[in-house]
């Protein structure tokens, strides 16, 4: 789709560029490849490497073998499930983050909901609370939260890393700008038809809406996903730890390279297939938390 | 703000027709708003008046001692901590070179990318895919990039762009290189995702602008300087804040590489703040440097506001 | 039209309330003190280090359940970076297990804030006896015993002959004859001439946290100073930052500026031949002596004045208050404690036997085994406790800091008076640590 938008506009103003085409072309095709090796270096590295016996991975790094997978064999991978539960990690962050996307869409469309459409006394107040909110930020209030969880003897577990962070102000804002904008004609239909608040944003609103809570889910997933602070700080064991906290555990353990980096393509492995696959949604989605704040 | 006040005026005139089901409309307004409204006043709002509340006091991890008001002595302390003195220093220089670079780089790539050329959307699904990278894993695969010695990558590469003269570093570990070599791994890892946005600022600018110009025949340069860096002045503004913030936010990797040395070369608020609590059992403290923290926040936000609303008025 | 549409939250629905469920579910599921059989159920938290030592502590807990049926023991293990951090965290909420491994000085902190029991009354007399005084030593606060170790550690400098012999070194037998630090620094002045890259020098830089307060305050004691005065553990002014203490990290410094000190960000610098000798502890004696063979000699530390001193103590076994059947936990510490057990951890992991007649029993440390000088130096008064009190975390962590920045060449007078005002600064916040 995104080629065909390209293709498109490259048909109106074809007057001006043809003439200039083959060099400004080139010049852009070779910053472009300059910069997509600073990207594609690191992640071609820590790939290559995850296929090394450990002590190859550094004395590679001298020379162009760094990329080139000698003595290549699945070993490190071996040795990643043989030293830690990584099933269990895998799970715990997949558990983690879906449910706080799938509970962060729900509680926070219907806040988004009744700010946006319905009518009621304190709308106003939770409003401006709730625009108030978004800019404090995570770590200002992280050490209190660490006790306040502690108190109710919440450490170590998924509710813990799940339940603060359902509630969102910028979700229930990206929401509220999306709902405000939607044109009220079908709503009412529906309302006069005898449909209560309920049945008219199940039936009528959330099928219309589709964009903003794939942008929600998206920014939810992106924010979560690589969360560190907050599990390192509530997390004991392997049981509750998700992905990155279990990372860099597993790499102060013992520095063998190559199962370090192993960890690593099998941590992201799954998600980039995601990521690939709709890529499309994530743009829009990271587009979306742009504009949703320009006005 | 400006919409709310007129789907006020436009209701009313329904409700009469309505007034029966108003009363339920309340109530269910309130239980839809409720888990939200409950969840940030439990996990936003309380934490962070309990945060200003252990600032004034000397509350510990734990501590079996009772708890003493202090008044603004930790305050005090924070601030005559050459530590954090330097961790605010840290932070306002990082937020002070990331800022205006990654903002360029995103805007730059993001002009490349909006050329109507064959295979962008290879280089932006590249240029993206750090993004979903945790920073733990970055911060560790950039931890052997910068290795020390002939056998660090980097320091192979630039022996051999230099033809040799190049004498191997320990980037992470040298006093004034271990805060840049935090940038760039910073920069490799969010730069997609201000990218995004500037594309889709670019995207918006309506094509009879450039249309336009064309038959007035300004050039490429002049298009850029005159259409599209204005109009792309608020999309600009918005990247910049959130860039900024990030910078001030600054943890993970130090945390992972270089434990805010060598020197606290590399220390932030943040770092400041959970070494603060963890290591030293030390809450008050922690708490104190999260209000300072929060008021930078602040100060950020609102001169973003500022100059954003000065532009508007302008134009 | 409207069905059509119901399609697209069905599933959002049904996965939200499937999700909800399994979080009441694994919400509900409590800790229970004992098991389907009746039998007590204690927990157990170990840190893992390397995995020899977590398979180790998994048979031994498999051997335990086993040889008896009335306590189930349940081993969570923890990745020992953050291990410390982790422990303070639980035990703010109060889910500290029965029984955990602590890294030997935390335990003062712990003890002072109650989590922890003294467990005099549990050990029996025959077997304190038999134990290394560096156990009881490092176990002991305010008089009563918190903690034992299954074995203690061994902190000295491993050398590789080839280049010793090579610039002509004297080679000390023992503690008595260490290496005066002018002839120390002679000998790596002499090593780093002949060396390649002139690094000649590993202090294990790959390590962090505890590991710089433990290999580096000997250099310290060595040289007259302390971390903190040991009358009544109330002042670190004017000895961390003493003319002595001083002197010896300037010593350290200047190694350090001299390029003599290896990264070892692969940590093999020294089984790799890249330096000679490695300031290090019993752990890496099995990976040192198959990359050497009879190339590696097993040496004090310098002298930096006062005769050598070395580190002691290592992870170490306390009972919680939270545990409700100390007797139960004691009697898998009692099982641990069996010199059989003591020497399975022991050649696991290389570290000193914490019994004597375990020692006697271990081909490395007993007379003329190679590493009998770690065994002689905790046996002889060589070796020093980390300082008994609840400071100790805050102790550690502001030396931690002093030494990276003296690494990183920070003026040392100016970092070990910020450190010694730190320290002093958490005395007076806790009000001298007093009696509760």
């Amino acid at each position: 789709m995104n080629q065909i938008k390209s293709y498109h506009i490259s048909s109106r103003p074809k007057a001006t560029i043809k003439l200039g085409l083959p060099i400004s072309a080139l010049i852009c095709y070779l910053s472009l490849s300059l910069m997509a090796l600073f990207y594609i270096a690191p992640i071609v590295y820590m790939v290559v490497s995850s296929l090394k016996p450990d002590s190859r991975v550094l004395t590679d790094g001298g020379s162009i073998l760094a990329f080139i997978p000698v003595e290549g064999s699945l070993r490190n991978f071996q040795d990643v499930f043989r030293r830690v539960s990584f099933g269990r990690v895998m799970f715990n962050s997949m558990f983690i983050t879906g449910m706080i996307m799938v509970c962060g869409l729900v509680v926070n469309a219907l806040a988004g909901y009744a700010l946006a459409r319905l009518q009621w006394r304190g709308r106003e107040v939770v409003l401006t609370f709730i625009l108030a909110l978004m800019i404090i930020p995570f770590e200002t209030i992280a050490v209190p939260l660490f006790y306040q969880v502690s108190i109710i003897g919440w450490r170590d577990s998924y509710h813990v890393q799940i339940i603060p962070f359902i509630a969102d102000a910028f979700s229930i804002y990206l929401f509220y700008s999306f709902f405000i904008g939607m044109p009220r004609e079908l709503e009412e239909a529906a309302r006069i038809d005898g449909a209560g608040p309920w049945r008219t944003l199940l039936y009528i609103i959330v099928p219309l809406a589709r964009p903003v809570f794939a942008t929600v889910a998206i920014l939810t997933f992106l924010m979560r996903w690589g969360s560190y602070l907050w599990p390192l700080m509530v997390t004991t064991g392997e049981t509750y730890r998700p992905l990155p906290v279990a990372m860099a555990a597993f790499e102060n353990q013992v520095k063998l390279w190559g199962d370090i980096m192993a960890f690593g393509v099998m941590m992201v492995a799954p998600i980039l297939i995601v990521f690939l696959l709709f890529q499309g949604w994530f743009v829009k989605g990271v587009a979306a938390s742009g504009t949703g704040q320009k006005q | 703000m400006i919409t709310m006040t007129k789907v006020q005026a436009k209701t009313p005139q329904k409700l009469k027709t309505q007034s029966r089901s108003q009363a339920s409309d309340e109530r269910t307004a309130w239980i839809m708003a409720a888990p939200a409204f409950l969840g940030l006043l439990l996990f936003i709002a309380a934490p962070f008046i309990i945060a200003i509340f252990f600032a004034f006091t000397n509350y510990r991890l734990g501590s079996p001692l009772p708890l003493d008001f202090v008044a603004f002595q930790q305050f005090v302390r924070i601030f005559s901590d050459e530590a954090f003195q330097q961790a605010l220093v840290n932070n306002s220089l990082f937020a002070l070179f990331i800022v205006p670079l990654q903002c360029a780089i995103a805007l730059g790539l993001a002009l490349l990318i909006n050329r109507p050329l064959k295979g962008m959307v290879l280089f932006r699904t590249l240029f993206f895919m750090p993004v979903i990278f945790p920073m733990a894993l970055v911060a560790i695969v950039w931890e052997l990039i910068y290795a020390p010695g002939a056998n660090g990558i980097l320091n192979a590469f630039l022996s051999t762009v230099t033809l040799g003269y190049w004498q191997p570093l320990d980037f992470l570990h040298h006093p004034d290189l271990a805060l840049p070599a935090i940038m760039i791994l910073s920069l490799w890892q969010g730069v997609g995702f201000q990218m995004i946005i500037m594309l889709a600022g670019l995207q918006s600018i309506p094509q009879t602008f450039y249309e336009a110009a064309a038959i007035d025949g300004a050039n490429r340069w002049q298009q850029l300087i005159h259409i599209t860096l204005p109009q792309m002045k608020n999309t600009i503004i918005f990247v910049a804040l959130v860039t900024s913030i990030l910078a001030f936010r600054l943890f993970d990797q130090i945390w992972i590489l270089t434990q805010g040395g060598p020197n606290r070369a590399t220390t932030t608020i943040i770092f400041e703040t959970v070494r603060a609590v963890f290591k030293r059992q030390d809450v008050a403290r922690g708490s104190a440097m999260s209000v300072v923290f929060f008021l930078v926040v602040l100060a950020v936000t609102l001169l973003q506001r500022r100059i954003s609303r000065q532009e508007r008025e302008i134009r | 039209m409207i069905r059509n549409r119901f399609v697209f939250y069905k599933p959002i629905l049904f996965t939200f309330f499937i999700m909800m469920v399994s979080f009441l579910l694994t919400g509900c599921s409590r800790e229970k003190d004992t098991d389907g059989l009746g039998r007590t159920i204690i927990s157990v938290w170990f840190h893992t280090g390397r995995p020899e030592e977590k398979q180790v502590m998994e048979n031994q807990v498999k051997r335990f359940n086993e040889s008896q049926d009335k306590i189930k023991v349940r081993l969570t293990l923890i990745p020992e970076g953050d291990y410390n951090t982790q422990i303070q965290a639980a035990a703010a909420d109060g889910k500290l297990p029965d029984l955990l491994d602590l890294d030997g000085p935390y335990v003062y902190n712990y003890a002072w804030k109650k989590h922890l029991i003294p467990i005099d009354h549990l050990l029996p007399h025959e077997i304190k006896k038999d134990l290394l005084p560096s156990i009881i030593e490092q176990g002991t606060y305010r008089g009563k015993l918190y903690a034992i170790g299954t074995f203690d550690s061994g902190l000295g400098l491993y050398g590789n002959r080839k280049f010793l012999s090579a610039v002509a070194a004297h080679i000390p037998t023992g503690p008595q004859n260490a290496w005066k630090i002018d002839e120390f620094e002679k000998i790596l002045a002499a090593l780093a001439q002949k060396d390649k890259d002139g690094k000649v020098l590993d202090l294990r830089m790959d390590y962090r946290g505890e590991w710089f307060t433990y290999a580096f305050s000997p250099a310290i004691h060595s040289g007259g100073g302390d971390l903190i005065n040991r009358d009544n553990f109330q002042n670190a002014t004017g000895i961390l930052n003493g003319p002595s203490a001083v002197k010896a990290m300037q010593h350290i410094k200047v190694w350090f500026a001299k390029q003599y000190v290896d990264p070892n960000t692969d940590t093999n610098s020294f089984v790799n031949g890249r330096v000679a000798l490695s300031w290090c502890g019993h752990w890496e004696y099995p990976r040192y002596s198959t990359a050497l063979g009879n190339d590696l000699v097993v040496l004090p530390l310098p002298d930096f004045g006062n005769g050598t001193k070395t580190g002691m103590g290592s992870w170490c076994w306390s009972i919680t208050s939270n545990c409700k059947n100390p007797q139960r936990a004691m009697q898998f510490l009692l099982f641990l404690l069996r010199p059989t057990e003591i020497l399975a951890m022991c050649r696991a992991n290389g570290a000193v036997p914490a019994r004597k007649s375990a020692i006697a029993a271990s081909t490395l440390y007993q007379d003329n085994g190679p590493l009998h000088l770690f065994a002689r130096q905790l046996e002889g008064g060589y070796a020093v406790p980390r300082p008994q009190t609840p400071a100790y975390p805050v102790i550690t962590s502001v030396f931690q800091q002093a030494f990276q920045d003296i690494r990183h060449g920070r003026d040392v007078k100016q970092a070990l008076d910020q450190a010694a005002s730190m320290i002093n600064q958490d005395i007076k916040d806790n009000k001298g640590y007093p009696d509760l």
